[in-house]
């Protein structure tokens, strides 16, 4: 496979903004300073290889270096150490509506835009029309720019990179901007100059777009590139220190806010204080009765016609538990609330491993279950006899569609986990137990 | 690829960028295009009185041999004088304006002082015009007045050089912007525009300071090809010349050396 673009051990250094000389005299006397204090990397010693025809996604938090480095790939910057190596023609959408005048009609800009990316008069007349119309502004295609919305702006930005029929395309963090219906649009679109061999790069910050949609992925924490692989395994890894970061933080301000409820007692605040919080509690009960707040550490999202109210996992006593024993009995019991009345939900369960293996999963629909019509609350079971897993950390996703799949009512990515108990018998190693048994025989032929 | 050829590869976007700085220009302004000639029309109008009314400066025989307009005198030094000027301010404005694009998308850091450059040339053009219509009006054209074109190409490019060192200076340390204001006022006075380089004959000292700087000579040419019609002379080619070559290559080469890590700090 061919990787037209090439980034080879890519350093990048900036210099902090607040160490510039502020005055003559600073300038002429500031000469010898340690540069190890005055710079930063933004990028530090960052190889990957970008294959043909990809979607690449590059994920991290704010301030990682993912735009130092699109910006790199798009020759905007010039690494410090390292080479980017690109072969095609690179479109770029870095940010919303880069390169509109305001002043100038959307006409204008598109051909001026067009221009910067690289298109010549004759191929911008001949993608005119198709940029204006996927872009959806012809009443207003005559206006100044500056008079759209910013949905509007990025609309036609986007349309414009999109047109310049580009081999890579570079795209920073701004379809988020559109409306769903654009949104999805945008991601039709990618898909089909993806079939046509397009490379495409993308910055994101949805998971679930670099899960479902990339391939390929590449993960930087200040500038350093902690993995790089397969697009789900490397969100599912990026997410997991998120969650940890964020578990740690909420500890953090648990561990503070009994200090200072302790504080406060200790200086004897009165009845009003020590009520609000309840009031607080309760008002917000109030506000969305049907949505108990399930603290779980996985992505959620869904329309929200149906929601999972409580997940939790039975022994075979019943008790809820979160550990269970290798080959012991385990029931999941999915409790949710309906908001009007729906048929033929589909409820469905999947397990993944520690490492982002998708070990199983399943929903109703495909085992051919009725679960007939629905309101209100009530609850669906899965159960198994003989759990196959062995003993580790499971973590179990569970959602609720409509009854062809299509529509997400509400799930939770990797929203719980399932600890498995090693129950002393060494007989199986791996993943799972199949449940085999083996027999000995002899041949009497001879 | 060369810088040049580089640029050349983006000629389109140097016209469209250069179409926008034009169009976009007079937008809300109830006289539009007639600001760019107001502008120069009042600066002849003010100098031609200060200096040709009170002071009384006498211009020199024109080429035909009897008028003797110092209105018209200066007019030929101010179309080159405000080429310069304008050539420089531009080149630090359009590379400043150009900068947010240039941090988002890849192309020439050149190209937005080129187009600037050309936009400053079409407005020359338009002074230029003007100016040969009165040469006309009044009886004073030869063969020597085509030379108009060479040397406001000269110095469009001449000025193009120094806008590309001052553009990038100016992103770095803002002061450049000041300092150059302040350098062109003196440069102006500096430069036999307002009077005839043979007013400082009695001081040796600015004679000589006159002749090394490369815009008498310019100016001097434009006065000579368009208002004595006679062709400048050969020191005011060579100085033309050499000084144009000069600025454009070490102007060049320093921007495109230095450019992109300047373009980080925008």
């Amino acid at each position: 496979m061919s990787h037209p673009i090439i980034v080879d051990g890519v350093s990048k250094q900036f210099r902090l903004q607040a160490d510039r000389p502020n005055s003559v005299k600073e300038f002429f006397t500031r000469r010898d300073r340690d540069r190890a204090k005055t710079h930063f990397w933004a990028l530090d010693d960052v190889s990957i290889e970008i294959p043909q025809g990809s979607m690449y996604a590059l994920v991290g938090h704010n301030g990682s270096g993912k735009s130092t480095l699109l910006r790199c790939i798009a020759g905007i910057y010039r690494p410090d150490a390292g080479q980017v190596k690109v072969s095609g023609r690179i479109s770029t959408l870095l940010e919303l509506g880069a390169g509109f005048h305001p002043d100038l009609s959307g006409r204008e800009n598109v051909y001026l835009n067009a221009t910067i990316l690289g298109m010549t008069r004759k191929e911008i007349d001949r993608a005119f029309d198709d940029i204006v119309s996927f872009a959806g502004v012809e009443q207003f295609i005559d206006s100044p720019v500056k008079v759209y919305s910013s949905g509007m702006y990025v609309r036609l930005g986007f349309s414009v990179a999109v047109h310049v029929q580009p081999e890579i395309l570079i795209i920073d963090e701004v379809i988020a901007v559109g409306d769903e219906q654009f949104q999805r649009q945008c991601f039709e679109h990618l898909y089909k100059l993806r079939r046509d061999g397009v490379t495409i790069v993308v910055v994101t910050h949805g998971m679930a777009t670099v899960q479902t949609m990339c391939d390929h992925a590449a993960w930087l924490d200040h500038g350093v590139l902690q993995e790089v692989g397969e697009a789900p395994a490397v969100a599912l890894s990026y997410l997991r220190r998120v969650n940890q970061a964020e578990a740690d933080r909420q500890d953090l301000e648990a561990a503070r806010a009994v200090e200072k409820a302790k504080a406060d007692a200790d200086a004897g605040s009165g009845p009003a204080d020590a009520g609000r919080p309840v009031i607080g509690r309760s008002r917000e009960a109030d506000k969305v009765p049907s949505r108990p707040r399930i603290t779980t550490a996985g992505e959620h999202w869904g329309g929200g016609e149906v929601t999972i109210t409580s997940v939790e996992f039975l022994d075979q006593s019943g008790k809820a538990v979160t550990v269970v024993g290798e080959r012991s009995a385990l029931r999941i019991r999915i409790g949710y609330e309906a908001s009007g009345v729906y048929e033929q939900p589909t409820f469905g369960i999947a397990v993944h491993n520690e490492s982002g293996l998708h070990v199983t999963g399943t929903n109703t629909r495909l085992a051919g279950r009725s679960t007939g019509t629905i309101s209100g609350r009530g609850w669906v079971e899965y159960d198994v006899d003989r759990l196959p897993l062995l003993a580790g950390v499971y973590e179990i996703s569970v959602a609720i569609e409509d009854q062809f799949s299509q529509h997400t009512f509400d799930r939770y990515d990797r929203g719980w986990t399932l600890r498995v108990r090693h129950d002393g018998e060494q007989a199986v190693v791996g993943l799972v137990d199949i449940g085999g048994d083996w027999t000995l025989g002899a041949d009497h032929s001879g | 690829m060369t810088a040049p050829a580089k640029v050349w590869e983006y000629r389109t976007l140097i016209t469209n960028l250069a179409q926008r700085d034009l169009r976009s220009r007079y937008k809300k302004s109830l006289l539009g295009w007639a600001w760019s000639l107001i502008n120069p029309a009042t600066t002849l109008g003010i100098y031609t009185l200060v200096f040709g009314v009170f002071l009384s400066v006498e211009a020199p025989l024109a080429g035909n041999g009897h008028s003797k307009v110092f209105a018209l005198y200066l007019f030929c030094a101010l179309v080159g004088w405000n080429s310069f000027a304008g050539g420089v301010n531009t080149a630090m404005q359009s590379f400043l304006a150009a900068g947010g694009l240039l941090t988002r998308t890849y192309f020439p850091p050149e190209v937005p002082v080129v187009a600037g450059s050309l936009t400053v040339l079409t407005q020359t053009a338009v002074e230029a015009g003007i100016l040969l219509c009165f040469m006309i009006a009044i009886g004073n054209i030869g063969l020597s007045t085509l030379l108009i074109v060479p040397i406001l190409v000269l110095l469009t490019l001449f000025s193009f050089g120094i806008g590309l060192l001052v553009a990038l200076l100016n992103v770095r340390y803002r002061d450049v912007a000041y300092l150059v204001a302040v350098g062109l006022q003196v440069l102006f006075y500096a430069t036999p525009i307002v009077y005839s380089e043979s007013i400082v004959e009695k001081h040796p000292a600015a004679a000589t300071a006159l002749k090394f700087n490369p815009m008498t000579h310019f100016v001097g040419a434009m006065r000579h090809a368009v208002y004595l019609l006679q062709a400048p002379t050969l020191l005011n080619w060579i100085v033309m010349v050499g000084a144009t070559a000069f600025t454009v290559v070490v102007g060049w080469t320093v921007f495109a050396h230095k450019a992109p890590q300047f373009i980080e700090e925008i």
